[in-house]
């Protein structure tokens, strides 16, 4: 599964290049003056490599944690060939599933045509969504803000969204049971 | 008794010193809490102690020495000795219970390759009886299907794909078939070998398009080693050959062993050919092509490994550089046959090799390095050997080459005195 060129494997560089001798402290020396104690810390910073640095520039732990992660490269990609498999058929499942619903439709709409072509002509034309009927219209002369963002966002055959944030508990309204939603406009 | 004391620092490694840093000494190092960076060596032996039940595809992973001593060398790795002869049983990679991923991976992968047999076996029910109806678009399509199928039902199995991986393909199936030739053709090797015929210039200069469509695989001796008395008493070792790579004059005085990895089961004719692309021809100031190796109507399939040539037909003349050229192309072909029927190509002689023209050739004998073949090319310099060649094989005089004499325009004005 290696990648190109380099899977053939004639180049092995070297681990450790460069090496100094002298090592340096993170934080010993304890000044009365901080000034003093940031510009030696700036000056000299630590290059202690007792652990694997927080920004990732050096990281000589990797081997392990590599060789935890994944013991071994054939389960590896066994693995991974697996789960794309299953991504492969849960795709596959969906797109079908769609493919035909959609001959459905097409073959509704056929035997509509062959019935009656003015029904056809009906059910084929192109919305407005930005239409809004009179009642509609009234009602946003008298809405709030937010109401009125909401039902000029509304779009057709969406499930329509409620303005209310859902609460815990009821409100001291209670439930309007005889909430109609507002009329579309019929061509 | 000397004790060993730390050299005080003077001069410029004086200036060097930082004096006010605090550094770690072995008196203030605090070991509890600040433990030593590990060593090289450790990680490395981390390293090569992996699970018990681990198989060669383990072993294929770099094999470092423990200790190194003196400049760090690079260090190439060696394959396991597995092959169809000496086959090894698969192993799984790591335990039951190790990795559950694992273990519901493999069953995933196994549900789903028993559920793509069935389908296989239903399709190639359906097929005979679309054969024995005679329908030919269903039967194509079908054919389709099975092929498909016959690759996608084993193809995710960690056996099947460890198996192609070492050496123990069955080229009967058309899954390890498959996996060959996705291997070959997009983890480098072809990549490698068309960026070196194409670098090298050798399709524009001997073929106008060459698209492989088999791996070929050849193997001179190596190079003779470095110690003189070794060199007569050591044998030498086939070794493969990196394609445009210098070889010497020595490595190819007897033909190579070929191998090629062929993809299509029916049996098809190859025809064989060496050229040298840079032999000089002084004459019209500019460089020829030379024959030095021809043989037609190679059967090949995918059953065929080494590619063994029954008699002689132009035979293998060693590739030798003249002295004072630049380096000389070598170019191996296996050109597929346009034909059915073996063809007759008449026997080369010594005077017909200078001067090979590969185009004329192809479009003599139908020959088309464009529909598929394998293809393979080295470089060489002259060499001592070379001379030896021209002795013994060739049994002519050596040429040597070299640029032409200046021409001395005041060569007359010399003789004449100009201060009286």
């Amino acid at each position: 599964m290696a990648s190109s060129l380099l899977s053939l494997r004639h180049i092995n560089p070297p681990l450790r290049v460069a090496q100094t001798s002298v090592r340096y402290a993170a934080r010993e020396v304890n000044t009365s003056d901080p000034r003093t104690d940031i510009i030696r810390r700036v000056l000299y910073p630590s290059n202690l490599r007792n652990r694997a640095s927080p920004v990732g520039n050096w990281r000589p732990d990797v081997a392990r944690r590599l060789q935890r992660a994944i013991p071994s490269v054939q389960a590896h990609e066994t693995i991974e060939r697996a789960w794309l498999l299953h991504q492969r058929h849960v795709r596959k499942s969906r797109q079908s599933e769609l493919d035909r619903k959609f001959q459905c439709m097409r073959t509704a709409m056929e035997k509509l045509r062959e019935l009656d072509l003015q029904r056809y002509r009906a059910a084929n034309e192109l919305e407005d969504p930005r239409a809004r009927s009179e009642e509609e219209l009234e009602l946003l002369k008298t809405a709030k803000a937010p109401e009125k963002k909401a039902m000029e966002a509304r779009i057709r055959g969406l499930f329509p969204r409620e303005l209310r944030v859902p609460t815990e508990t009821p409100s001291r309204d209670g439930w309007n049971y005889d909430w109609v939603p507002p009329s579309r406009p019929t061509q | 008794m000397f004790a060993i004391r730390q050299a005080r620092r003077s001069g410029i490694s004086a200036l060097r010193a930082r004096g006010n840093a605090t550094l770690q000494t072995p008196e203030t190092v605090d070991h509890s809490s600040t433990p030593a960076p590990p060593l090289v060596q450790a990680v490395e032996a981390e390293s090569s102690t992996k699970p018990a039940a681990s198989n060669a595809n383990e072993a294929l992973e770099d094999d470092e020495p423990k200790k190194r001593k003196g400049p760090y060398k690079f260090w190439p790795t060696t394959r396991p000795s597995i092959s169809l002869e000496r086959p090894r049983e698969y192993n799984r990679p790591i335990g039951v219970g190790v990795l559950p991923a694992y273990d519901e991976a493999l069953a995933y992968i196994k549900r789903d390759s028993s559920r793509l047999s069935a389908e296989l076996t239903h399709c190639k029910t359906q097929l005979e009886a679309a054969e024995k109806e005679g329908n030919a678009s269903e039967v194509e399509r079908l054919k389709e299907k099975v092929k498909i199928l016959e690759v996608q039902s084993e193809i995710n199995l960690p056996s099947v794909r460890w198996k192609a991986r070492n050496g123990l393909a069955d080229m009967s199936k058309p899954v390890y078939r498959h996996l060959l030739e996705q291997r070959w053709r997009e983890e480098g090797d072809l990549d490698l070998l068309m960026e070196r015929i194409h670098q090298m210039n050798v399709v524009p200069d001997m073929l106008p398009s060459l698209h492989p469509s088999f791996d070929l695989r050849l193997n001179f001796p190596e190079p003779p080693p470095e110690d003189i008395r070794l060199r007569t008493r050591v044998k030498r070792k086939y070794e493969k050959v990196e394609p445009g790579v210098y070889l010497l004059p020595e490595q190819t005085r007897k033909p190579p062993m070929m191998y090629a990895t062929v993809f299509h089961t029916d049996t098809r004719l190859y025809t064989l050919l060496m050229v040298d692309l840079d032999v000089p021809d002084p004459e019209n100031e500019t460089f020829q092509s030379y024959l030095h190796w021809m043989h037609p109507n190679i059967p090949l399939s995918s059953s065929t490994t080494a590619i063994t040539l029954q008699g002689t037909h132009t035979k293998y003349i060693p590739p030798h550089p003249q002295k004072g050229t630049p380096y000389h192309r070598y170019v191996m072909l296996l050109v597929p046959q346009t034909g059915e029927q073996p063809i007759e190509v008449p026997h080369f002689s010594e005077s017909d090799r200078l001067g090979f023209d590969y185009r004329d050739f192809a479009a003599t004998y139908g020959l088309d390095a464009s529909q598929g073949g394998g293809a393979h090319m080295w470089r060489e310099v002259w060499d001592e050997t070379v001379t030896k060649i021209y002795q013994d094989v060739l049994k002519t005089e050596e040429p040597v080459f070299g640029r032409m004499p200046k021409v001395d325009y005041y060569k007359e004005m010399k003789k004449v005195k100009k201060y009286i």
